[in-house]
């Protein structure tokens, strides 16, 4: 891990997002083309889940699941609201009808697209009272319902700060906090991830007094709460387990906190549970320093966005293509026949 | 599926339509569960082990006796560093006690009862992680990456569509060298892992949980169910673990067979009653997920608890 540690001075970097897709998608989507899209190739809203990372040894991921689709007469499926293992993430998915089209899309501009939504809920305040809209994210696929082969590629638009935040400190929680505010903060954010109306708020601050107490805090309480020698850090649910690097959400946050708020130095904690409770010894605190870059006050500006997933199957290590899954097996009545014979 | 066993679903099936489910509780004498006390049990799970959550499911596939948005419950993203088969034939080299004790005819309670219990003792049994040899990686990371679809040749060539404009590669805040588990990546032998969601459901017609695993490959595509039998006990695998339809998933999947899940609970809480501990309904699912363990040692969920089973001086 030493030549990927991070060092006083160098630039912020992020490990990525990683996508999962459940079969029951894949099921889904292929109904959902044969019984009601037909040829219709418009984009279609999709929610993604994600969660802290919960285990010291695997990241988390955005999951897609059967109920990521809207339902086929119509309305989006009813997601239960407040599971703390499922935050929902607004995400979009554009279906094409051939191969050639899949690979014709022409996907700089689609990440343009979703960044430029992400950059306007930032200027607009949408952002700061739903905060699930800066991970939003971006699924194409080629559906082959001949044989059962789904091709696809997710992106997971980054605004791309110009220069590049630096890191000033990175160190894990409980070194950073004081055993009284590690204590104080553990139990916030338990009773934060406890409640259903906040468990699946993936952005906030966190807010100690000088007597250590610690409360967590909606991003909108932000003005509010300055001033009076309180400690304020950003959070965030980290799906991230590095070490050293926090995850993937953190970059369009600090785009957030720099155009919202004119910091200039931040503050942060990488949220991560262990076994479903605040971990403190492997959450993240950390100070990154960012210039806010030329333009970004001006809303018709849209930084650049980088994002799209690296296929890191066994064959594609960590290359720039899509991915592909047949489920010839599970749905082809052929081969269920012969297996069920 | 074996002529045998489609019978036996057909069987099962028709006695779950025209049977209620259990109302009186049979917990202590029986070892199985009413529905009401599933959920009761799985309550408890979800509250002590938030890395739980009850699920809804298919609307189409829920079972009218078990409320709407409590049909099964899951654990996503459970990592599985080592096969389950390659622990045990370490465990053996390394001159430890096999795992399974059949002296009895009762393999499944025999490692139960086995003292190496708790989370934190057994992951100091296990081998670390320096000790797994390469060549056991390596049937792991050549195992045929079916579902990914590459051995089909109607596929094209994905590298034909690399593309040029690798934006992302030029960006420096985008950290280049992730991997699933890049533990201490070193190498070209980076440690990357397996993941399991691991699912509960109720069987009605054995009146008990059960569990189902849906694998993940190094790079989170899924599993062949057949490879999933890798991280199962090898006395296990293939005998009491098969490979069924999911009641609320499309798609196969593995699952530990009910039919003995009665009798083994029942013995466990006979055991725990003979110590003088009175077993709780809703302490359940934790006396069953810690026998279960015993079926796919290397999967790490979660069941923890402060909870005291007995002592292992009998």
């Amino acid at each position: 891990m030493a030549d990927t540690e991070q060092r006083e001075g160098s630039i912020l970097q992020f490990a990525p997002f990683q996508s999962a897709v459940d079969e029951g998608f894949w099921h889904k989507l292929s109904s959902l083309k044969l019984n009601k899209l037909g040829i219709d190739d418009s984009p279609i809203p999709i929610t993604g889940f994600y969660a802290p990372c919960s285990h010291s040894k695997v990241s988390n991921h955005l999951t897609l699941l059967a109920e990521s689709l809207p339902s086929e007469s119509g309305e989006q499926s009813s997601t239960a609201h407040g599971n703390r293992n499922r935050c929902a993430i607004p995400g979009i998915l554009y279906n094409t009808n051939t191969i050639e089209s899949f690979h014709t899309l022409d996907r700089t501009s689609l990440l343009k697209e979703e960044a430029k939504k992400i950059w306007e809920d930032i200027h607009s305040g949408k952002a700061i009272e739903d905060s699930s809209v800066l991970s939003r994210f971006l699924l194409i696929s080629f559906a082959d319902l001949k044989k059962w082969t789904f091709h696809y590629w997710f992106a997971f638009p980054a605004l791309v700060l110009d220069p590049p935040a630096t890191l000033v400190d990175l160190r894990p929680a409980s070194q950073w906090f004081s055993s009284e505010e590690a204590e104080s903060v553990s139990a916030a954010c338990n009773a934060w991830r406890n409640s259903s109306s906040t468990a699946d708020v993936p952005f906030f601050f966190i807010d100690i007094d000088p007597n250590s107490h610690a409360t967590i805090r909606h991003l909108k309480d932000w003005v509010t709460c300055q001033g009076d020698n309180h400690k304020l850090l950003f959070g965030f649910y980290d799906p991230c387990h590095l070490p050293n690097n926090p995850g993937w959400p953190l970059r369009n946050f600090l785009a957030l906190i720099c155009s919202r708020w004119d910091l200039t130095s931040v503050q942060f904690l990488c949220y991560r549970e262990n076994r479903g409770f605040a971990d403190i010894g492997s959450s993240l605190v950390g100070e990154a320093v960012i210039a806010v870059p030329q333009g970004w006050k001006d809303r018709q500006f849209i930084p650049n966005a980088v994002g799209w997933e690296l296929n890191r199957g066994k064959l594609n290590r960590g290359k720039m293509v899509p991915r592909c899954i047949s489920l010839a097996k599970s749905m082809d009545p052929n081969r269920l026949a012969e297996s069920a014979a | 599926m074996v002529l045998s066993q489609k019978i036996h679903e057909a069987f099962k099936g028709t006695v779950e339509r025209i049977t209620g489910p259990r109302t009186v509780s049979a917990f202590k004498e029986k070892g199985v569960l009413s529905v009401s006390e599933f959920i009761i049990a799985g309550d408890n799970l979800v509250s002590k082990c938030p890395t739980w959550s009850w699920e809804s499911g298919e609307p189409s596939k829920r079972k009218p006796y078990l409320p709407p948005e409590k049909q099964y419950l899951i654990t996503r993203n459970v990592p599985c560093l080592r096969r389950a088969a390659s622990v045990e034939e370490e465990y053996e080299a390394a001159g430890g006690e096999v795992l399974l004790d059949n002296e009895d005819n009762d393999g499944w309670l025999a490692t139960h009862g086995k003292p190496k219990e708790g989370k934190s003792t057994e992951e100091e049994n296990l081998p670390s992680m320096e000790n797994l040899e390469i060549s056991k990686n390596n049937t792991v990371k050549l195992t045929p990456s079916y579902f990914g679809g590459e051995d089909e040749e109607d596929i094209p060539d994905m590298a034909d569509f690399e593309e040029s404009d690798n934006i992302i590669e030029t960006d420096p805040a985008t950290l280049q060298s992730t991997y699933l588990v890049a533990q201490e990546p070193e190498d070209d032998n980076i440690l990357r892992t397996r993941t399991y969601d691991v699912s509960i459901t109720y069987d009605k017609y054995y009146q008990t949980p059960r569990v189902w695993l849906t694998g993940y490959d190094e790079s989170r595509m899924l599993l062949q169910p057949e490879l999933v039998l890798e991280d199962v006990s090898q006395d296990h695998a293939r005998k009491t673990v098969t490979i069924e339809d999911h009641p609320h998933l499309p798609g196969k999947h593995a699952s530990v067979h009910p039919c003995r899940h009665g009798a083994v609970m029942k013995k466990i809480i006979d055991v725990l009653m003979s110590r003088g501990v009175e077993p709780e309904v809703d302490k359940y699912l934790f006396l069953f997920l810690k026998f279960v363990a015993s079926v796919i040692p290397t999967i790490e969920y979660d069941y923890t608890m402060d909870f005291d089973l007995g002592s292992s001086s009998h």
